[in-house]
């Protein structure tokens, strides 16, 4: 009798929770888990706007030849490959220099860092498209005047500098968050162990290295996966600075994407794009995880 | 109790979210049967059973329509973008109080992508203001209600122009009404061509045509006198056509056939052409414009910064009137050069199309808004002067009289060139022109390969659309 009264209770409770958490979960299968499948079951169909025709792996075998796709590719993994370690290994510089810092010196580093983060992707790329301006821009005037170059550089629509120009910017504005999560993870590290290594004789890097790298590898797991998911979903940058050109030089995965749904209204060709790449970014989370996901030891 | 009161909120919550989700329509006639009966089989439905109908269906109450509106219309003074718009609704609603008109302004940067998204969404507006490029890919894919029962024999002779009446068309049905219309062409710095010495290269009188070798020869001075000429410009996509229609011109090339079914720009012009502009970007005459696009080449020139630009047009010159006058630049607007000083000039049409919204009474009331916007005595005329170029109706006479730099641009419409925009697969098209032009400008590939490319890759696109 009193454990049929205890099962009421708890179905109630039970009941009380889902209800809490219908709205959000509806809104999370209606706005995400539906549309993802449907991107997935419609990349086997040739889809656009005149209709559905089933076409089996069609647009994942013309997407492998595609060879704007494959330049897309390597573009995208150069970004990755370009941003992600220098983001983690500046913002870990950066916190470690301003931590030791007093409160009023680590803010300003901390509000100076993050201002491209809160300012918006249009805002900023619009005073980096001013910067990399080959007529009026204040980069060529810089180089000019300090003799470095002689002539002005088209930093946007060269392909020997476009890539490097938008790598720039995505490292500017991926750094702020990083250091903050830093400087707080850098907080956590209990200070007896520090102080006890500093009594047995271990100099700053040994410090570093065996006492406060072991407890920042969870943050740094964290922002490596934030990273390379940010680095490879790269899109309002190319839209807004170079369109992905010049002649597909900076043409990532994302874009070209955006531009096969939105341009061409091949959308079944676009949600196969998003397919792999969503493959992509999955097996390298995966990888990132099984490299830095360990429990921390000291 | 408490729990039950949070269940309950819970509960209803969970219900809002949803409520979303549902029709919003309350009329009950589709408009997909409406535009079943003007599209299928070339047979049609006089236009008065239609409009019976309409009247049928909305008698129940209020029609309510949504207007996208590009910002095609000059704004007056400071106003913000839509204020204009919002005059020409008030003054419709007052005649149609039956009708109400939403409004929501676009840009053609993000415009273009929120339609695409809309239509598959099933959320786009019922009455869209813009060109034949998109309206007729829209009508392609059986987006849109054909408009044939507007083109009645009065305004069809009243337009009286063929290739015109051809843009806003779609096999056999007209997809897009015209109100207002001009020619592309270019603009250089009176400032800097006397500076430079080179007034003398440019016709000031009658059409103003050129030749390709005056034109070359303006530039050589304007470099000499350390004038920058134009940009090659060939990022993003808007601006397009003033690229396409300067590379055609130079050694009378052309975008696609006169029937305008293949592509034939890799033609012996073309290469041409595509070989000159390379040259001139190397040794200095006109800019790689691989990081401008067509709205900043336009920026550029009106700062000073550039001596001419290759996309011109009435509306821009009334839209950048007051940067120029505060810079001090006077404007001179010119058809392109071309090598026998014959241009062949690209176009642009200002229309209205309606989308399939399955209703019926919005589709004819957005039939009617569009008429009033067109037509009105009053309005009509008012809002082609506000689109800044030329009425497509001829009965409107000249609503630009004592202009002599609207006469000019009224001039360069016996220039017009086939308008080939409607081509199945345009919107492909275009996504191949610019990265081509990089690949030229920047020495990736030779002018012939890179055509040749180009021209098999937009056809293709034909065959895509079909």
């Amino acid at each position: 009798m009193k454990s049929t009264k205890i099962n009421k209770i708890r179905m109630r409770e039970s009941l009380v929770s889902y209800a809490f958490l219908a709205p959000a979960l509806i809104f999370f299968v209606v706005f995400v888990l539906l549309p993802m499948g449907m991107g997935v079951f419609t990349s086997f169909f040739r889809y656009n706007m005149k209709g559905m025709s089933f076409t089996g792996l069609d647009n994942y075998i013309t997407m492998f030849k595609d060879e704007v796709w494959q330049k897309s590719l390597v573009n995208t993994l150069l970004l990755v490959v370009g941003s992600v370690p220098l983001t983690v290994f500046f913002s870990l510089f950066v916190a470690a220099l301003t931590y030791e810092k007093n409160p009023v010196t680590r803010s300003f580093f901390r509000c100076v860092f993050f201002l491209p983060v809160v300012t918006g992707t249009v805002a900023v790329t619009v005073v980096w498209k001013w910067i990399y301006d080959p007529l009026n821009g204040i980069l060529n005037w810089i180089l000019k005047s300090a003799h470095i170059i002689e002539k002005n550089i088209m930093w946007t629509g060269d392909k020997k500098y476009a890539l490097w120009a938008i790598l720039i910017i995505l490292i500017t504005t991926s750094v702020g968050q990083p250091i903050i999560l830093y400087i707080a993870s850098l907080g956590n590290v209990p200070k007896d162990y520090v102080e006890a290594a500093q009594v047995d004789g271990a100099n700053d890097l040994q410090v570093f290295w065996k006492i406060k790298w072991p407890s920042l590898l969870p943050t740094t797991l964290y922002i490596v996966v934030i990273t390379t998911i940010n680095s490879f979903q790269c899109f309002s940058l190319i839209q807004l600075l170079t369109s992905g050109g010049p002649n597909y030089r900076t043409t990532t995965i994302m874009y070209y994407l955006y531009e096969t749904a939105f341009k061409r209204f091949e959308y079944g060709y676009a949600n196969a794009m998003g397919v792999i790449l969503a493959l992509i970014i999955g097996a390298i989370s995966f990888v990132q995880f099984k490299a830095l996901g360990g429990d921390v030891e000291y | 109790m408490k729990k039950r009161l949070a269940l309950g909120l819970a509960a209803v919550l969970a219900v809002s979210t949803l409520a979303g989700c549902g029709g919003g329509s309350t009329n009950t006639t589709t408009a997909a049967d409406s535009a079943a009966e003007t599209t299928a089989a070339g047979e049609q439905k006089p236009a008065e059973e239609t409009a019976a109908q309409a009247d049928n269906a909305s008698t129940g109450g209020q029609v309510e329509i949504t207007w996208w509106a590009f910002p095609t219309f000059a704004q007056d003074g400071s106003n913000p973008a839509g204020t204009y718009e919002q005059e020409i609704i008030d003054a419709f609603q007052a005649k149609n109080p039956d009708i109400t008109v939403k409004l929501e302004t676009i840009d053609f940067t993000s415009g273009p992508e929120k339609i695409t998204a809309a239509i598959e969404a099933g959320t786009v507006c019922d009455v869209l203001f813009d060109a034949p490029g998109r309206i007729i890919s829209y009508a392609q894919n059986g987006k849109l209600v054909a408009l044939d029962d507007m083109f009645t024999d009065d305004y069809v002779e009243d337009v009286g122009n063929e290739a015109l009446l051809n843009s806003c068309k779609s096999g056999d049905s007209y997809y897009m009404y015209p109100i207002s219309t001009a020619a592309f062409c270019m603009a250089v710095s009176k400032n800097a061509l006397e500076e430079a010495g080179a007034m003398d290269c440019i016709n000031q009188e009658g059409d103003r045509t050129w030749t390709t070798a005056q034109f070359e020869e303006m530039m050589k001075k304007l470099n000499e006198a350390g004038f920058m000429g134009a940009t090659v410009y060939c990022s993003g996509q808007g601006g397009d056509q003033g690229i396409r229609a300067f590379v055609t011109n130079l050694y009378k090339s052309s975008v696609t056939d006169d029937a305008v079914t293949t592509y034939t720009i890799n033609d012996e012009g073309g290469v041409k052409a595509m070989t000159k502009i390379k040259e001139w970007v190397d040794n200095g005459y006109m800019l790689n414009g691989s990081a401008y696009n067509g709205g900043e080449d336009v920026d550029q020139f009106v700062a000073g910064n550039t001596a001419f630009t290759t996309l011109w047009s009435p509306g821009l010159a009334s839209q950048r009137a007051e940067t120029l006058t505060e810079n001090g630049i006077e404007v001179i607007a010119l058809p392109f050069p071309s090598e026998d000083g014959v241009p062949a000039l690209e176009y642009l049409v200002n229309g209205f199309c309606v989308f399939d919204n399955g209703d019926a009474a919005r589709a004819e009331a957005s039939k009617k808004f569009i008429d009033f916007i067109c037509n009105d005595e009053e309005w009509g005329p008012k809002n082609v002067v506000k689109t800044s170029v030329f009425p497509v109706r001829q009965s409107m006479g000249d609503l630009y009289s004592g202009d002599a730099e609207m006469n000019f641009y009224a001039s360069l419409t016996k220039y017009y060139s086939p308008y080939y925009n409607t081509i199945p697969g345009f919107a492909e098209m275009r996504t191949y022109w610019f990265p081509m032009l990089q690949a030229v400008i920047n020495g990736d590939s030779e002018p012939k390969a890179a055509l040749d490319d180009f021209v098999a890759k937009a056809n293709q696109s034909i065959e895509n659309a079909k």
